[in-house]
């Protein structure tokens, strides 16, 4: 589709002017000539009209989950209300400036000291810190107040315990936090293989991070036993909430013994994704580290009858963004819970956990799942059937895409010898019986085509506005601006039809 | 529950083809000494329209902030949002999709990103966009890791007068990586280019300033980046407000290395203190190292232009621990929300609008001074926003003045900077929200 420096054209504006320019006070007095760039900046020339156009037409090049399932495994993507959207909007929160004297802003800080209490409640957990902006920068802040933990006790701890199928994040947040990453192998049931864990885990650990029900769907039955391996020598026991949606209501983190938290309330908590953001990864953690937190927190101030920022303290790892979280998540991740109530947040669970296994059972003779067995919230099929016809994953995938559906997480998790080839499947509770039903349809039939008219599924998809791109070539031509697209005209040498679609 | 459409007969129904009895067979892998016995201990469900009379007390605890305005800057500033950026931001298609993993679905979310990183590109005279890292501070930490690894040197200069939770924020980032940070002390409202002299070595790795600065203070980049250059030291420039880019000098052509620039200014609400967004910009030679995702050109297999994620060996669901960052989602809603800000503004709108931003705080100091009740802290240029001693005894009167009449009080910089003689000292940040006739009965609430 044409960009929007291609429809700009001289002389055209899309904004409005107030009439008091002060045009009293002149630039050149007020400023050093060096400092100022002599020319306007060549942006794009559009009025308000073509903006409109350009971005709807943009918008329909996009599939969300109001346009069906997003069946993202690992990525829960659920339907996120209007309501909590509305009210996250409220003038009086969204126009609230973060260093407004705090009698200006109570609403704000209530907000976010009641989604603690809840937060605390539904995971066990004796303190979040609303501050991390997603499940990544949450478990940075995890992983940087587990150091500051072991300093403090004055133990050298240098590496950090990953399970092969964790997510990319977790190795390179540890990184990140100046850890050596050990990777921790999978056994034949899916979960942590116990006696690897023990070998690996020693004084010199920190502990382990660990997803649970981890990547491939599956509740680790041993987690008694990891805890009792991780807290024996004295270590920490990280968990990744990036799949809560299979617990709540059912089983908490912090009853399982897990030291600290991380969620992520666009999955769970139904905030929308923004495609890729934004999100936010709020940290719980049990009382012996809240100390460590990031600061301030929010606290009630009884003599005083108001919410307060609280400052956490020398053994606090400091501050890890500017101001307090990003708000307006929080505000509808309390709008969520409030409606679902207990009740509901467990029904929300017990259906995300049916769906998944209602899909696992229909399609395993279709696409053999990565381990046989019951899962949780999502289920991880393999497409290695269909290799000998010649057919990746990537292509059942594709052609998914032209019966409508967004395809599931494809080549992930991946480790050998059990998870390759892998289609993860994860239908929130947000999806009902006959959507599930239809898609499941859909994947036979396209196991079908994958037999028997293998070429449907390798040159698809073949009704998106664009066909299958080529990435090296994105690479390749290292085109990342529009200049750059200009300085490559002529190599480049579109036709009308190439770009006018 | 009306986000969970299942019937319990569905329910049964699908249970009874997985081939269990009851939901609790799904489940046996949980330890029952760790299963929950009880329901959570949280307040019964409400219904939408509890739910939104219950929001609505709480915000109503907040001050009216439809009347309220902030004279307050100090790293989020708030400006005027058009109506048809916010009507096209209400589309679904942009705020229910995922990460844009799958092109033929996510043209619209990656042509966005596309064509934000050109038009920051141009806006900075940089070559590479990183469009989306989660703030400000964020982004400055992770310029800071880029800067380590590529020059491979473990000591770091930084100005105090960067915002103060970025300085925070940087320290937090590096704590397990035993970099040597100076800082530099200010005078006059201005980084001191002697301090930075006397600290830079050839063991230093980059040095970040922000200008304008925290005080509003326009630093002379281009002395500061030269002095950099000669001892092989990156220079990185920070920006909180985005809006200075209209009319100062580009940091490309005063020679930043990297630029770190908070957008919130750029069609983002105040929200608090987030969500909002920074970009990454630097030049192409360093894309290896950059964190964080971009978007780039390509074709599809019928010779259409279209856009990918790209240079992806970088990430984290590829490389894991050796991958240039962690991060995975970013802050692409307010992406989008800044393009469609910075399209309906264009080059004459940015223009004119950090034009009449300058003006009019210069309006307003030239007013306060007016009053006999103000005096200048320091000599030194600003964008829009400015530091001004107040010569009363009484500032706390003043907040109160400000507050009754409906205006946030500006930012006593005391609250940052103890140990500096700055008491009675106010940041004040003026943008176009305010008419002449506002201004003036400031200045006459404040000579009472």
């Amino acid at each position: 589709m044409r960009l929007i420096f291609e429809k700009s054209i001289p002389g055209r504006v899309g904004f409005s002017l107030p009439t008091d320019l002060f045009d009293d006070m002149k630039i050149v007095e007020l400023l050093p000539d060096d400092y100022i760039e002599k020319d306007k900046k060549d942006l794009s020339e559009v009025s308000e009209v073509d903006v409109i156009r350009h971005f709807t037409k943009l918008s329909k090049y996009n599939y969300g989950v109001d346009d069906g399932l997003y069946p993202l495994g690992s990525c829960t993507m659920k339907y996120n209300p209007r309501i909590n959207e509305k009210l996250a909007a409220l003038n009086n929160f969204s126009r609230a400036h973060p260093l407004a004297p705090i009698e200006l802003v109570q609403g704000s800080l209530e907000i976010m000291f009641k989604l603690n209490e809840l937060l605390c409640e539904i995971t066990g957990m004796n303190q979040f810190t609303m501050a991390p902006a997603s499940g990544a920068h949450g478990e940075l802040t995890g992983i940087l107040l587990m150091r500051q933990y072991f300093i403090d006790k004055g133990e050298k701890r240098t590496k950090m315990l990953i399970p092969d199928s964790a997510h990319g994040t977790n190795p390179a947040s540890a990184a990140m936090g100046g850890f050596d990453v050990v990777e921790i192998k999978s056994n034949e049931n899916g979960t942590v293989d116990l006696e690897s864990l023990s070998k690996a885990m020693d004084e010199e650990t920190v502990g382990l991070m660990l997803t649970n029900p981890n990547t491939v769907g599956l509740y680790d039955e041993g987690i008694i036993e990891i805890e009792k391996i991780i807290h024996e020598k004295g270590g920490l026991l990280y968990y990744d909430g990036a799949n809560l949606n299979a617990s709540l209501g059912i089983v908490r983190p912090g009853d399982a013994g897990f030291d600290v938290v991380h969620l992520n309330l666009h999955k769970t908590f139904s905030t929308p994704h923004g495609g890729g953001g934004p999100g936010s990864g709020v940290i719980g953690v049990k009382s012996d580290l809240i100390p460590y937190l990031p600061t301030p927190l929010i606290d009630f101030d009884s003599d005083k009858n108001m919410y307060i920022f609280k400052d956490v303290g020398s053994k606090s790892i400091g501050m890890i963004r500017s101001f307090w979280g990003n708000f307006s998540v929080l505000v509808k991740t309390l709008c969520w819970i409030l409606s679902l109530g207990p009740e509901f947040l467990y029904e929300a669970s017990k259906n995300s956990i049916i769906n998944a296994n209602y899909i696992l059972a229909k399609l395993k003779e279709y696409y053999k799942p990565a381990y046989d067995r019951f899962c949780g919230h999502e289920c991880t099929l393999t497409g290695r059937e269909y290799k000998k016809y010649g057919i990746k994953t990537l292509q059942i995938a594709k052609r998914l895409m032209d019966y409508g559906y967004h395809p599931p997480t494809i080549y992930f998790p991946h480790f050998e010898p059990y998870a390759d080839e892998t289609i993860m499947i994860e239908s929130p509770e947000s999806e009902g019986k006959e959507i599930l039903d239809d898609f499941i349809n859909i994947m036979i039939k396209i196991s079908h085509e994958a037999k028997d008219s293998p070429d449907l599924l390798k040159t698809a998809p073949h009704i998106t506005p664009i066909s299958q791109t080529d990435d090296a070539l994105a690479v390749k031509q290292a085109i990342l601006t529009y200049d750059d697209e200009l300085q490559n005209k002529d190599k480049l040498n579109y036709s009308e039809e190439n770009i006018n679609f | 529950m009306r986000y969970i459409p299942s019937t319990k007969e569905q329910q049964e129904e699908m249970l009874k083809e997985i081939g269990v009895s009851s939901f609790e067979q799904l489940i046996n892998n949980i330890p029952n000494s760790l299963k929950l016995k009880s329901k959570l201990n949280i307040p019964s469900a409400l219904s939408e329209f509890e739910l939104e009379e219950n929001i609505l007390e709480i915000s109503q605890k907040n001050a009216n902030f439809q009347k309220f305005k902030p004279l307050i800057g100090a790293g989020t500033y708030r400006h005027f949002i058009p109506e048809a950026q916010k009507a096209l931001l209400q589309r679904q298609e942009f705020w229910t999709c995922y990460t844009p993993y799958q092109p033929e679905l996510s043209q619209g979310t990656l042509q966005t990103i596309f064509e934000f990183q050109s038009y920051i590109a141009r806006l900075t005279k940089m070559e590479v966009v990183v469009p989306s890292i989660f703030d400000g501070a964020s982004a400055a930490a992770e310029a800071i890791l880029m800067s380590l690894r590529l020059t491979h040197k473990n000591k770091i200069i930084v100005s105090k007068l960067i915002h103060p939770h970025y300085l925070k924020t940087i320290k937090t980032y590096l704590a397990p990586h035993n970099t040597i940070i100076v800082e530099i002390p200010f005078e006059n409202g201005l980084t001191s280019l002697e301090h930075f002299k006397q600290s830079i070595d050839n063991d230093t790795a980059c040095i970040l300033i922000q200008s304008p600065n925290f005080f509003g203070g326009i630093e002379n980049i281009k002395t500061f980046s030269e002095i950099a250059h000669q001892k092989d030291t990156l220079f990185i420039q920070i920006i909180t407000e985005s809006m200075s880019l209209g009319l100062l000098k580009s940091p490309g052509d005063m020679g930043a290395d990297i630029v770190v620039g908070n957008t919130q200014s750029f069609g983002l609400e105040l929200d608090f203190g987030g969500p909002h967004n920074a970009f990454l910009a630097t030049r192409k030679k360093y894309i290896r190292q950059i964190p964080g995702r971009i978007a780039g050109e390509t074709r599809d297999k019928d010779g259409k232009r279209c856009f990918v994620m790209t240079f992806r060996a970088r990430e984290q669901d590829i490389r894991r621990e050796k991958a240039t960052s962690n991060i995975c989602t970013n802050h692409n809603l307010n992406v989008v929300a800044s393009n469609i800000y910075l399209s309906l503004m264009g080059t004459e709108g940015i223009r004119q609008y950090s034009l009449l931003n300058a003006k009019i705080a210069h309006y307003f100091e030239k007013k306060l001074l007016e009053t006999g009740k103000f005096e200048k802290m320091c000599e030194y240029s600003y964008f829009n926003e400015f530091l001004i001693t107040y010569k009363g005894n009484d500032i706390n009167r003043l907040s109160k003045i400000l507050i009754d009449n409906n205006f946030v009080p500006p930012l006593l910089v005391q609250k940052f900077y103890p140990d500096t003689s700055l008491q009675n000292t106010l940041l004040f940040a003026i943008t176009e929200i305010f008419n002449r006739n506002e201004l003036d009965s400031i200045c006459n609430l404040l000579s009472q």
